[in-house]
């Protein structure tokens, strides 16, 4: 679809607000696979002056899962009168030794689910079964399940549970921010995440870290307003949390969804597939609803956890230093059909969208 | 995966409801959005309202998930977290939710 001659005349405006602003070399990071996506789509790295890179943060909880997680959903749908429910993201996402989309074509229970709700559903259907539902996700995602787990419990349907592999993005953004490899001048905020926990979550990073945050939404104009904005305060010397997002994500967020999470689940350390471990970036049941816990519910022998493939350079991409189309194995023993690394197995993952958009 | 998806609210059955999303109609729980009233306007995730819209934001939205989804039939390396959607909606696919 070609952009109304409007929307162009707009872009070209912001194009020169961003020029007029960057007057060194700058990083930006996105830490959403959707504006990865959107990035990509819309050719925007091909409109950024000399000097601004945009780089993709571990934006997808698909991409920063770590093997262990998978091993051990796959561990659990091989066990007798067990059914595994996920998100069909998940599916091929590799394990150690396989995915959850291969153990289910060798005869393991595993089930692909649009929603949690319908897991539970599925639950109530099977009394005789335990369901598990793969709890990845970060905020956006994480309360839906966590409003899942309440309508278990009240219910008293005793089937069912949670394997937790939630991840919580401003931790994880900090923890960017204070790794020496890394550099980010500014953060493109996510537009959903934030949907769900407002602004304030981004305070610390611009005020500790003095690293400007733009909450940005997913079309064009949008990404390029947000770089706008970002470029800006960088050339002012400031650092603060704008939203340029607010027609669809009020800075306060969604305080029931917020207070729902909390009510259910609890900080923990979280393994980032790449990365690893980031403390406090994880969450799983508070002991009140540690029986809906499948890590204890349902015991497996795992295999010693692999991280990454030989050669993949997953990792790097995730921490910004450096771009998809740097990786060796890249376009090469490494595509969309046949994936190699996680961020080229989720369809928002770095790779992927380089793969698809050609990196412009 | 945290791709959400504007829909219009057409019924309501106390906590839960049947939502409009650009032609496909699905399930909806409000547990987190108690305020919805039928009619309203909502962001969508993995079978949940997120939060309220009005409806040109959401209207603009959709436009823009279909321009990808468009793309995406011309470049056929696997489909969009819409597509996705509706694909799992009818019961095929292993690509989830427009998470």
């Amino acid at each position: 679809m070609a952009p109304r001659l409007d929307d162009r005349a707009r872009a070209d405006a912001l194009v020169a607000r961003i020029e007029r602003a960057v007057t060194k070399p700058t990083a930006l990071m996105e830490v959403c696979g959707t504006h990865t996506m959107a990035i990509g789509h819309h050719g925007l790295r091909s409109r950024m002056p000399e000097g601004l890179r945009l780089v993709s943060g571990p934006g997808c909880p698909v991409c920063v899962t770590p093997c262990e997680d998978v091993d051990r959903a796959i561990a659990m749908a091989e066990l007798p009168d067990v059914i595994v429910t996920t998100f069909g993201d998940m599916m091929k996402v590799p394990g150690s030794r396989s995915t959850l989309a291969k153990a289910r074509a060798a005869g393991a229970n595993v089930q692909v689910v649009y929603s949690p709700i319908d897991a539970l559903r599925l639950a109530q259907q099977q009394p005789d079964k335990t369901v598990v539902f793969v709890g990845i996700g970060f905020e956006t995602t994480t309360p839906t399940i966590a409003a899942t787990m309440l309508r278990a419990k009240s219910a008293g349907v005793d089937n069912f549970c949670v394997l937790p592999a939630f991840k919580v993005v401003p931790e994880a953004m900090e923890a960017l921010v204070l790794s020496p490899q890394t550099k980010i001048d500014g953060f493109i905020c996510p537009g959903h995440v934030t949907a769900i926990i407002g602004v304030a979550p981004y305070a610390p990073l611009a005020a500790k870290y003095g690293v400007p945050c733009v909450v940005t939404g997913f079309e064009a104009l949008d990404i390029l307003e947000g770089v706008a904005m970002l470029v800006e305060q960088l050339a002012a010397g400031d650092a603060r949390v704008e939203n340029q997002y607010k027609r669809a994500v009020p800075d306060e967020g969604n305080p029931k969804a917020m207070a729902i999470t909390r009510q259910v689940l609890q900080p923990c350390d979280a393994m980032w597939r790449g990365v690893g471990v980031i403390p406090g970036t994880g969450l799983e049941p508070r002991p009140e609803y540690a029986s809906m816990d499948a890590r204890a519910r349902l015991p497996v022998d795992l295999p010693p956890p692999a991280d990454l493939p030989k050669g993949c350079s997953c990792g790097a991409v995730m921490l910004g230093l450096m771009l998809p189309n740097e990786c060796p194995l890249f376009g090469k023993a490494c595509t969309p059909a046949s994936a190699v690394g996680p961020c080229m197995v989720s369809s928002e993952g770095a790779c992927a969208a380089y793969f698809k958009y050609g990196g412009a | 995966m945290c791709l959400a998806v504007p829909g219009k609210v057409m019924e309501l059955n106390g906590s839960m409801g049947r939502c409009d999303f650009g032609g496909v109609e699905r399930e909806l729980c409000m547990d987190l959005l108690p305020e919805v009233e039928t009619g309203s306007w909502v962001l969508a995730h993995a079978g949940f309202a997120i939060q309220l819209l009005d409806e040109e934001e959401a209207k603009k939205t959709l436009d823009l998930f279909q321009e990808w989804a468009d793309f995406e039939a011309e470049n056929t390396l696997g489909p969009t977290p819409i597509e996705a959607a509706n694909a799992s909606e009818a019961g095929g696919g292993s690509d989830g939710p427009p998470a």
